[in-house]
């Protein structure tokens, strides 16, 4: 468990401010925030690197204030994976290791194993990011701290690493905080969503709870206006009339939320988890579009119109889940749309990003 | 640009010839000669042995000490560290004379410390001791700054790293920091043995005998004349080669990825 309450730290000019969040045993956390927001100093000041100024910060449930980060149980993995360049693949994934043969289980797991042989100045960065993890994990922390772990791997690599770091999450009840700047890239929701902006948090708690109900017009506009569903996934197999054989890449997904069945193409069904559609994809009509290549088409009334110069969000009630679409002002008013108004809102199930 | 280019080969190649000329005449005039006198001058070889040791010795000491201060000065941001710096670059300001008085003032017979050292039966003044302790004063200055760039070229990350993975500081500095640090220490420590073989002016002052090559030199030209003092340059000037050739063969052979690290 990661409870920070009030937590404030300093690097060089930065601040770090009024931090409190908490994520539960065994969860999976996410802090979202852009580049500066102090997502590497927060995991820096959470591990004990960069000392905490004010605040308490409580790790399964001890006072860390005193405590150096070699007994804080935690794991730190940097997006550039600071290898240890004066040695060997193997000796770095063996570096914290208490059990050399544990290590290798879950390098090979993460297929950092096979690098082993390597010099680390040949490896590439995303290949420098799975030996880093399985380093960090080889000790077994009962915390990992990730910073964007997946950013330089390939789409495939990206997809088989994080879906095994959440079996060994699972496995082993890991507690997971790992930062990003774009959580539809990383893949992931988490448990509990912690949105960062300038050092400070702005809001936590579950997902779907911080983007339906965002605490300000500033997280509402930070978070850029997503469409954030918890539900349920499942694959339909030989459903995609584009694919012959179902593909590792590519398969063809319902997501169930409340009423609604999203349809969405995903290449790992992770259940349950979110569906998460940006609000510029969402497109409104009058009239049903027939003939769209749209998978997704959905009636609802609306319920809000908000303007902001060029930009306007109707937010649609569709059989009691909430939908925003974003539109040009200019093509909301040329529909002539109105509060109370029946519409027709579609979009593509390449759309839909399963996290 | 072209005009640009063939001035500044032209400036290069002046300065590098000045530098260089006086070296080079120095040994082709007395080179063999000094090779000479090194079977025959006994006086001459006791010289360059004390050198050596005396200057191995205040390395040494340099090491011990100085390492921990360039660590603290480059990883630990605390108030003053600025003056600190300034105090510890100040013995490369002194003229080495009047570095060679201050010592004696503080080690010399005189000196409290001097005085306890001696009832103790350590002579300073006078004794290969001083002559370390002056070559220690003038030279530790130069490992210092070279220490601190060694680490300075060190991300603190992978430090911070190796501590999540279980080690405290000690292990850290011995594990990661001084492996990946460990060329720039050892050129910045033959930088400073170097300085130490040729120090004269503040060894003078506190122990005129037994006497170091630099000394002997001298002294031979005030007693002989130049005649009989250029085989000693000559044969320190070569001799000092040596630690030069090694400083650069490290320099060269660095690794080229220590501190930007990682870099996707």
């Amino acid at each position: 468990m990661i409870e920070a309450l009030g937590l404030a730290a300093r690097a060089g000019s930065f601040r770090l401010q009024d931090i409190t969040f908490t994520v539960p045993d065994g969860a999976y956390g996410v802090v979202i925030g852009p580049a500066g927001s102090g997502k590497t100093t927060l995991l820096e000041t959470i591990a004990g690197i960069t000392p905490q100024t004010a605040g308490t910060l409580r790790l399964g449930g001890r006072d860390m204030q005193v405590i150096p980060p070699e007994q804080r149980g935690l794991g730190l993995v940097y997006q550039h994976g600071y290898l240890f360049p004066h040695l060997s693949v193997e000796q770095n994934i063996a570096y914290g290791a208490p059990d050399p043969i544990a290590a290798s289980e879950v390098a090979t797991r993460l297929g950092a194993w096979d690098l082993r042989d390597r010099a680390v100045e040949s490896l590439s960065g995303g290949e420098r990011q799975l030996v880093a993890l399985a380093r960090a994990l080889a000790r077994r922390p009962a915390i990992l701290l990730l910073d964007e772990p997946f950013s330089a791997l390939d789409p495939r690599r990206r997809e088989s690493t994080r879906r095994e770091l959440r079996r060994i999450h699972r496995e082993w009840g890991t507690t997971v905080l790992q930062v990003t700047h774009d959580f539809t890239e990383a893949g992931l929701l988490g448990d509990v969503a912690i949105l960062l902006d300038r050092g400070r948090v702005l809001q936590s708690g579950r997902p779907e709870e911080v983007f339906r109900k965002p605490a300000s017009s500033y997280v509402a506009e930070f978070l850029g206006a997503e469409n954030v569903f918890a539900g349920t996934a499942r694959a339909i197999d030989g459903s995609d009339p584009a694919g012959d054989a179902p593909n590792e890449l590519h398969q063809a997904v319902e997501f169930r939320t409340g009423a609604l069945r999203i349809y969405a193409v995903a290449n790992a069904v992770e259940s349950p988890g979110y569906a998460v559609i940006r609000a510029e994809e969402v497109l409104l009509s009058l009239e049903p579009q027939l003939g769209s290549s749209a998978r997704n088409l959905f009636r609802g009334r609306i319920t809000e119109i908000s303007t902001l110069g060029a930009l306007t969000r109707i937010s649609l009630d569709v059989a009691g889940t909430p939908l925003v679409a974003a539109l040009t002002t200019r093509s909301a008013q040329e529909l002539g749309l109105v509060v109370g108004m029946e519409a027709y809102a579609s979009f593509k199930a390449m759309a839909v990003h399963l996290c | 640009m072209r005009i640009a280019s063939v001035v500044a080969a032209l400036l290069g190649s002046l300065l590098f010839l000045f530098l260089v000329a006086p070296i080079a005449q120095l040994v082709a005039t007395s080179g063999v000669e000094g090779g000479v006198r090194l079977g025959t001058d006994a006086e001459l070889r006791r010289a360059l042995g004390l050198t050596a040791a005396t200057a191995t010795a205040a390395t040494l000491l340099g090491v011990l000490g100085g390492t921990p201060i360039a660590f603290l000065m480059e990883r630990w941001r605390f108030r003053g560290r600025a003056i600190v710096a300034a105090f510890l670059d100040l013995p490369l300001l002194i003229p080495h004379p009047v570095a060679g008085i201050a010592l004696l003032l503080v080690l010399g017979r005189e000196s409290a410390l001097g005085g306890a050292a001696l009832d103790l039966g350590l002579r300073i003044v006078g004794s290969p001791v001083g002559i370390v302790c002056a070559m220690l004063f003038v030279s530790a200055p130069l490992y210092i700054s070279g220490a601190r760039e060694a680490f300075a070229r060190v991300d603190p990350r992978y430090e911070a790293v190796a501590r999540t993975l279980g080690d405290h500081r000690w292990r850290v500095f011995r594990r990661v920091t001084l492996p990946l640090s460990g060329r720039g220490l050892v050129a910045a420590a033959v930088v400073m043995w170097a300085r130490a073989v040729s120090e004269f002016g503040a060894i003078v002052i506190i122990t005129y005998n037994p006497k170091t090559v630099s000394v002997l030199s001298y002294d031979r030209f005030t007693s002989f004349g130049l005649r009989e003092a250029l085989p000693v340059a000559a044969i320190l000037t070569v001799l000092a080669l040596l630690p030069l050739t090694a400083l650069r063969a490290l320099r060269y052979e660095r690794r080229p990825d220590l501190g930007a690290g990682a870099a996707a």
